[in-house]
């Protein structure tokens, strides 16, 4: 693998990750302010965004790997949302919750290996 | 989690909803795909030629219902909770394909698949003790 095709998974499963943080964060504020307000909005906008971004990053890897090559990556956005949410998003992550999630992640890891 | 709503309105439900959303999109586009295959056509590559197919029309109809149910669960619980426990979809589809379509699983997939309910075990174990005291 060389550092162009490393870079180019490593920004869509970040994308994809960043997007998650973002619809959180945009989804946990109308409880307060509603549907109808222009933050809430953009906020989607922007994860909806990102998510684009990552779909069609991925869709460029596909073209070059094989998805068997690709798909344990994806294993690891379980593990890295899990830290992101306890980074920017101040959420409670246990030892219990990462052990689940680090579990969860080897084991799509092996699925898709195998 | 203290004012979530009960019902269909149930995050959790919502959850399960979003997961099974998933489970049935990725099988219909399957099948859809596999319908109307024409590896001679240098458009194949595109996907585009899937929209050709009715079972991919229903599982773009599917994608968009779980997503709109996956924004609804990201109101009430927390990312850390909500995430791995959505990936429950990485076991359902390989063992739906085993049952449906009749794809082989190897050993060590099966392994995979033991690994994964494990840690969704222990994911969704505080979840049930928050629940208790509610």
């Amino acid at each position: 693998m060389t550092f162009l095709s490393f870079s180019f998974i490593l920004a869509s499963l970040l994308s994809f990750v960043w997007a998650q943080v973002v619809l959180k964060r945009a989804m946990e504020a109308t409880r307060k302010s509603g549907l109808r307000n222009l933050r809430f909005i953009l906020r989607v906008a922007g994860g909806i965004a990102l998510m684009t971004i990552s779909f069609f990053l991925t869709l460029g890897l596909l073209q070059r790997f094989d998805l068997s090559y690709l798909y344990p990556f994806q294993g690891l956005s379980v593990i890295i949302i899990s830290l992101m949410a306890a980074v920017m998003l101040k959420e409670k992550l246990t030892l219990q919750l990462t052990v689940g999630a680090l579990l969860i992640s080897t084991g799509i890891v092996l699925v898709s290996l195998s | 989690m203290q004012d979530r709503p009960s019902g269909f309105g149930n995050p959790w439900l919502q959850l399960a909803v979003s997961v099974v959303c998933v489970l049935v999109s990725e099988l219909l586009l399957k099948r859809g795909a596999t319908d109307i295959a024409d590896l001679s056509s240098a458009w194949s590559w595109t996907g585009i030629n899937g929209l050709e197919s009715p079972l991919v029309w229903l599982g773009i109809a599917f994608v968009i219902a779980s997503f709109l149910s996956w924004l609804y669960v990201l109101k009430y619980i927390p990312l850390t909770i909500a995430f791995p426990l959505s990936r429950v979809v990485d076991i359902l589809v390989p063992v739906s394909c085993w049952i449906f379509l009749g794809e082989f699983i190897s050993i060590w997939r099966w392994c995979g698949i033991a690994l994964v309910v494990i840690g969704l075990a222990l994911v969704a174990k505080p979840v049930a003790r928050i629940e208790e005291r509610l």
